[in-house]
């Protein structure tokens, strides 16, 4: 037992999470992710992602061949009808011609040159769905881990003055608590996201993080409940230790691991939430991007055969978040080694 | 008479698979008979495996991670356990050997009542009706003494007392008239007048029924009481192992020696409690001799009082209605300087109520703690907060009194920073290294975690963070209780220097009567909330008035 | 008992005016006003008046939060502030689409959930454990809505097992044998993992309990330790977590609802939130409140019932 060399309860679980073959494999994709991330955020990739620089659902490089309505191998003549006189005659704008001619001329047309096909395809507007997948991932991560933030906060705040104190306060925390848990959740957010109204990724974080905050609650006031009459805590009271003394530099810490496995969790919640209220339009605006306004656009792609979107934004999300599930997983036995698989 | 040998265990070596390629061997080599008619006894202390051989007879060691050796055999009436299939040791267990175990109230089933339980071990051994089960288990239970049993066999184990869910359990285990009864430690978590219940139940029946019980244990004065044989564990070996009244008599090896040396008598009071080391070095002759006198007189100056205090919870009850328990009722008496007031009785005695009450960690509901002529219980929070420096507590549980996620030396340091002790976290740190080596830690322990220490180690931390404030009274909630006998001897003959050399007074909550005897100048004796005696240490173990106090002192093991 | 379930019942009260409180104040304050939307593509100010002061608009706010009382009280929600229904029918005619296909995810939830824990319970700490736990990890990371996408597409549309979207208004057989299976195959793909490791975690724990130990030592075989002590233990927070998720059923899926078409009450959520249409959120939430809190005492009354221990205070 003291043969070992000193450890802090930190170490030992970043020991066992670092010798974990899984969590090393995910906690490399996810780095890739939030470098990718960071990266679209200073406008290093995928700057461009809402310009078409390609032609309306281009098609992916590895299928450029294939026909393409607007694109190479297109099936599609553009109709062009020639200016003769008996149309001049029935056109009320014939007589203006040589005037839009000369007013077209101070906006000399730029030749846009739109690639037949980009990397992982286009979408109806030539935009590439590569750099939207990006792009839209940085809007996601950052929705999904600031309300995750903000909502652990709220939650572990208000779960550890509930539980520490108890009494009226208590009560009167469980009462709020209750009035949260007693509305559906989606109704709440619905709710809260109509109210809030003004249509923003920060009004989408806030509104998750307002609504999300009771899960978070109930766990940190359950646990402090029950290291409140730990023996330990007993002890710093017998020291004269203040209440938030107790509250914040001795029950803390030994609840804080399992805040942030619920912090991991809850990212994965509010990625997955964004989704569902982006697609319903009450979330990210439209023209902006994330992955929800991606999904929401490839129903109407979908009838048209159009598949490389949504092929790409359900990879490219569900690595992401299976990733971060699996080692939210490992994160938590990790901390809790007696509870692992026997 | 010559006994056939029921059980043979040859040889047994067991190593656990620990993971990551660790393994621990915790049975090195064991050798050891159980005949007929008779009762073995393993002793031993925590670590000493021996629950690991018991566990492997009845097939109850985890597959996955255990390893017998190649040569290890148990041999019950001539046939190798080791060798079963699953399906015959089913058969066996229940039937041929049965087991009992240290807390009965986890042990027991929660969701089915006891009666259902019996019937169940009926049912999967002997081919009979429901009904004759039933009437099978009232017989059991009868037999093991529950009270009205045709009643009571339709109850929850959690409506029963520890001591009748353990005789509940000893009725499903002999149920099926077994040859081999073993018992792991089955008092131990009872109280001590239960204990003795037990033991005598246990007895009985093993005359009556005729058969054999290997009894687990790390109390060897109970075993004393119950025991033909005897075999003394430390580290997976066996010390040494022989008849009862042969081994007791004179113990050969030095580690048994020791334990029966270790543990307080309550006829015998020596100016220090002799230790392991002790023995095992060689040191046996040169032990101090003399006894220690103990009591307070008139003339000792009183630094505590406690007047008639009271502590009370109340409970809901009804719609509207309030109900009011007595934790704690009219508790009366006086602390003197560098003196040890020691507090006794059973669980749900109130005993570690009073003393959470008096350094105000409970709130309390009458009654007067005078310190000093002012009155504790009455001082505001921040007025009251100077005095925690001066009274103290060292909790039961050292595993769970030291805050995990400290350091010993935040341990040590929090204390004095909170008071203001010392001007700079560099005076403090070096006070606190010195209080490590007073309570004999290892230097190096000040920037380790508390789970690399045992558990004796870390109730010498605890002290130390009580010395840090240089306390006048520290409460001592059952303090020793959780360690074994040889550290417990270790930390009450720490506890006896400390007082000599600060002057400290001491309030000793336990419900061990002989530890109490040997650290006590005055004793209380609680009996559900209320005293029902206080006198000078002495004259209370010589001479008990309350019949309550009698029946205490009648129950100490190895007092028959 | 009876002073149990009183003070229960009394304990309601206030989280009911809480609730109250909180659907009023967002709504009141920050929604947006409904007259507006109501008074159509060329809004003039007198129609907008005449709007607000049929609506209610224009009494001051205690006095429409009292009538909002009333309505709790008398469980009448009056009209659509968008469709003039009354709320009370709009409910009643949508309640039961919602179950329709939320009863038939609730049960299999229940069935394959429990039954998939206990086998993986069973065989804890073997590849089949591991497995199956990663896979459920991931099962229940990937978001309903691409689910719902994908296999609509795939299902629906490529392969055509069944219809894309509809629902037939009473014919509860053609709902279930036509357009219920696939909504609810899809919300059990997500639903289940969840449930599924949850229940493995409460049969592992009950499993290393002391009183396994004992049903071993009695000679009982690992089936029947399993089924007779491990399971009826688990059963405790089993049950209580089915009953904690009955509300839900009421509420539904909006997500489902919405893109397959299913005139639900889901989907009656999202129309009135978009529409501000007060009194449907009133009820909806109000119904939903009670739902909840009625489904917390069952399941404190059944944890009673199922947990010998457990007394009431």
């Amino acid at each position: 037992m003291s043969q070992q060399a000193s450890q802090s309860f930190w170490q030992a679980a970043g020991k066992r999470l670092w010798r974990d073959n899984l969590a090393k494999f995910c906690m490399a994709i996810l780095a890739i992710y939030f470098v990718l991330a960071l990266a679209s955020k200073f406008g290093l990739v995928a700057a461009d992602w809402n310009k078409g620089v390609g032609v309306s659902f281009a098609n992916p490089n590895f299928m450029a061949d294939e026909p393409n309505p607007f694109g190479k191998n297109s099936q599609m003549k553009p109709e062009s009808v020639p200016m003769d006189d008996a149309t001049r005659a029935v056109d009320p704008l014939a007589s203006y011609e040589a005037q839009i001619e000369e007013a077209a001329k101070a906006y000399p047309a730029v030749e846009e040159k739109r690639a037949w096909s980009l990397p992982l395809g286009g979408d109806k507007w030539g935009r590439d769905v590569l750099a939207k997948a990006i792009k839209g991932g940085e809007v996601s991560i950052t929705v999904g881990v600031l309300a995750a933030l903000l909502a652990v906060t709220i939650g572990t705040i208000l779960g550890a003055i509930s539980g520490y104190f108890g009494r009226v306060i208590g009560d009167v925390l469980e009462w709020f608590y209750s009035i949260f848990t007693a509305m559906p959740y989606f109704l709440l957010v619905l709710a809260i996201a109509g109210a809030v109204g003004t249509k923003g990724i920060a009004a989408v974080i806030i509104v998750l993080g307002l609504t999300g905050w009771t899960s978070v609650y109930r766990l940190v006031r359950a646990e402090y409940i029950k290291q409140r009459g730990r023996e330990y805590v007993q002890a710093a009271d017998a020291i004269g230790a203040s209440q938030s003394r107790m509250m914040f530099v001795h029950i803390l810490p030994n609840v804080s691991h399992l805040i942030l496995v619920q912090l991991s969790q809850l990212v994965i919640d509010f990625i997955k939430a964004e989704v569902v209220l982006s697609f319903l339009g009450f979330g990210v605006p439209l023209d902006s991007i994330s992955w929800g306004v991606m999904i929401n656009e490839v129903t109407v792609e979908l009838v048209l055969g159009k598949w490389w979107q949504l092929a790409t934004v359900a990879i490219v999300m569900s690595t992401f978040v299976v990733c971060f599930g699996l080692f939210t997983d490992v994160l938590r036995d990790a901390f809790d080694p007696k509870a692992t698989r026997r | 008479m010559t006994q056939k040998n029921l059980l043979e265990i040859k040889d047994l070596r067991v190593t656990f698979r620990m993971g990551q390629g660790q393994r621990f061997e915790a049975l090195k080599g064991v050798n050891y008979v159980v005949p007929e008619h008779a009762t073995v006894a393993l002793v031993g202390e925590s670590g000493s495996g021996k629950s690991v051989s018991a566990m492997a007879i009845m097939g109850l060691l985890p597959k996955s991670n255990t390893e017998f050796a190649a040569e290890s055999q148990i041999l019950f009436n001539g046939i190798d356990l080791l060798k079963e299939t699953d399906d015959q040791r089913r058969a066996r267990c229940g039937q041929q050997i049965s087991m009992i175990f240290q807390d009965p109230m986890t042990s027991l089933n929660p969701v089915y009542r006891v009666g259902e339980q019996i019937v169940e071990v009926l049912m999967l051994h002997k081919k009979i009706s429901k009904k004759a089960a039933r009437e099978r288990a009232i017989e059991l239970l009868t037999e093991v003494g529950i009270p009205d049993p045709s009643k009571r066999i339709d109850s929850y184990p959690h409506e029963m007392s520890g001591g009748q869910q353990q005789r509940v359990m000893i009725a499903m285990a002999i149920a099926c008239e077994p040859k081999l009864l073993i018992a792991d430690e089955p008092t131990t978590a009872l109280d001590v007048t239960v204990q003795k219940q037990i033991i005598e139940l246990l007895k009985k029946l093993q005359r009556s029924h005729g058969m054999s019980i290997l009894f687990i244990t790390h109390d060897l004065e109970l075993v004393r009481e119950i025991a033909d044989h005897v075999v003394v564990m430390q580290h997976g070996v066996i010390r040494e192992q022989g008849a009862s009244e042969a081994l007791f008599e004179a113990p050969q090896d030095p580690y048994t020696r020791a334990l029966l040396a270790c543990r307080p008598h309550i006829d015998t009071r020596p100016l220090r409690l002799p230790v392991v080391d002790d023995f095992l070095q060689g040191r046996e002759k040169d032990l101090p001799q003399g006894e220690r006198s103990r009591g307070v007189g008139p003339a000792d100056p009183i630094v505590l009082e406690v007047k008639g205090l009271s502590k009370t919870y109340t409970v809901k009850q009804g719609l509207f209605g309030h109900r009011e328990v007595h934790a704690v009722k009219d508790v009366s008496f006086k602390l003197a300087r560098g003196k040890t007031v020691g507090i006794v009785g059973e669980s749900g005695s109130g005993k570690t109520t009073l003393g959470k009450t008096i350094l105000r960690l409970h709130s309390c509901q009458g009654g007067e703690v005078l310190f000093e002529g002012k009155d504790l219980m009455k001082l505001s929070d921040k007025d009251y907060k100077p005095y925690k420096k001066r009274l103290n507590i060292i909790f039961q549980n050292p595993y769970a009194s030291l805050n995990p996620r400290f350091t010993v030396g935040d341990i040590l340091m929090e204390p004095m920073r909170v008071h203001g002790i010392f001007d700079s976290d560099k005076d403090r740190a070096d006070h606190a290294r010195e209080l490590l080596k007073r309570v004999s830690m290892p230097d190096g322990a000040f920037f380790k975690y508390p789970h690399e220490f045992s558990g004796g180690q870390r109730q010498r931390i605890s002290i130390a963070r009580c010395l840090t404030m240089k306390p006048e009274i520290i409460v001592c909630d059952e303090s020793v209780s959780a360690l074994d006998v040889s550290v417990q001897a270790q930390v009450l003959n720490l506890l006896q220097e400390l007082q000599e050399e600060y002057g400290m007074s001491y309030l000793f909550i336990s419900h061990d009567l002989s530890v109490v005897k040997y650290i006590s100048d005055e004793v209380l004796v609680m009996n559900q909330g209320q005293m029902v005696e206080y006198a000078n240490s002495d004259q209370l173990y010589r001479d008990p008035q309350h019949p309550y106090t009698q029946k205490l002192l009648a129950a100490i093991p190895g007092r028959g | 008992m009876t002073a149990y379930l009183i003070r229960r019942i009394w304990q309601m009260i206030p989280t009911m005016i809480g609730v109250m409180l909180l659907v009023f104040f967002i709504f009141n304050v920050f929604g947006a006003d409904p007259s507006v939307i109501l008074a159509g593509k060329i809004p003039n100010k007198e129609k907008i008046a005449a709007i607000q002061a049929q609506l209610g608009l224009l009494d001051p706010w205690w006095m429409q939060l009292l009538i909002f009382a009333k309505q709790v009280v008398t469980f009448d929600f009056g009209r659509s502030w968008s469709t003039n229904e009354p709320v009370s029918a709009l409910l009643m005619s949508r309640a039961p689409v919602t179950l329709t296909i939320m009863l038939q995810v609730w049960l299999l939830d229940a069935l394959i959930a429990v039954s998939l824990a206990s086998w993986v319970a069973y065989r804890r700490g073997s590849l089949t454990d591991r497995t199956i736990v990663t896979i459920s990890t991931a099962a229940m990371s990937i978001s309903l809505l691409l689910y719902v996408v994908v296999g609509q597409y795939v299902i629906g549309r490529v392969l055509g097992w069944f219809p894309v979207s509809g629902w037939a208004m009473n014919d509860l057989w053609t709902n279930l044998t036509r357009y219920a299976p696939l909504p609810v195959f899809l919300v059990l793909l997500v639903s289940v993992a969840p449930s599924l490791r949850l229940y493995r975690s409460f049969i592992v724990e009950e499993a290393n309990q002391d009183y396994v130990r004992t049903a071993r030592a009695k000679g009982a075989g690992e089936g029947r330790v399993m089924l007779v002590h491990v399971l009826r233990n688990a059963a405790v927070p089993i049950v209580t977590n089915l009953g904690l998720q009955l509300p839900g059923l009421l509420v539904g899926s909006f997500l489902i609802e919405k893109i397959f078409s299913i005139p639900g009450v889901g989907g009656e959520i999202v129309l009135a939130v978009s529409n501000n249409d007060f009194p449907i959120i009133k009820a909806i939430t109000v119904y939903t409140a009670m739902v909840t809190m009625i489904a917390n005492l069952l399941v404190d009354v059944l944890y009673k019932w199922l947990d010998p221990r457990v007394e009431f205070k």
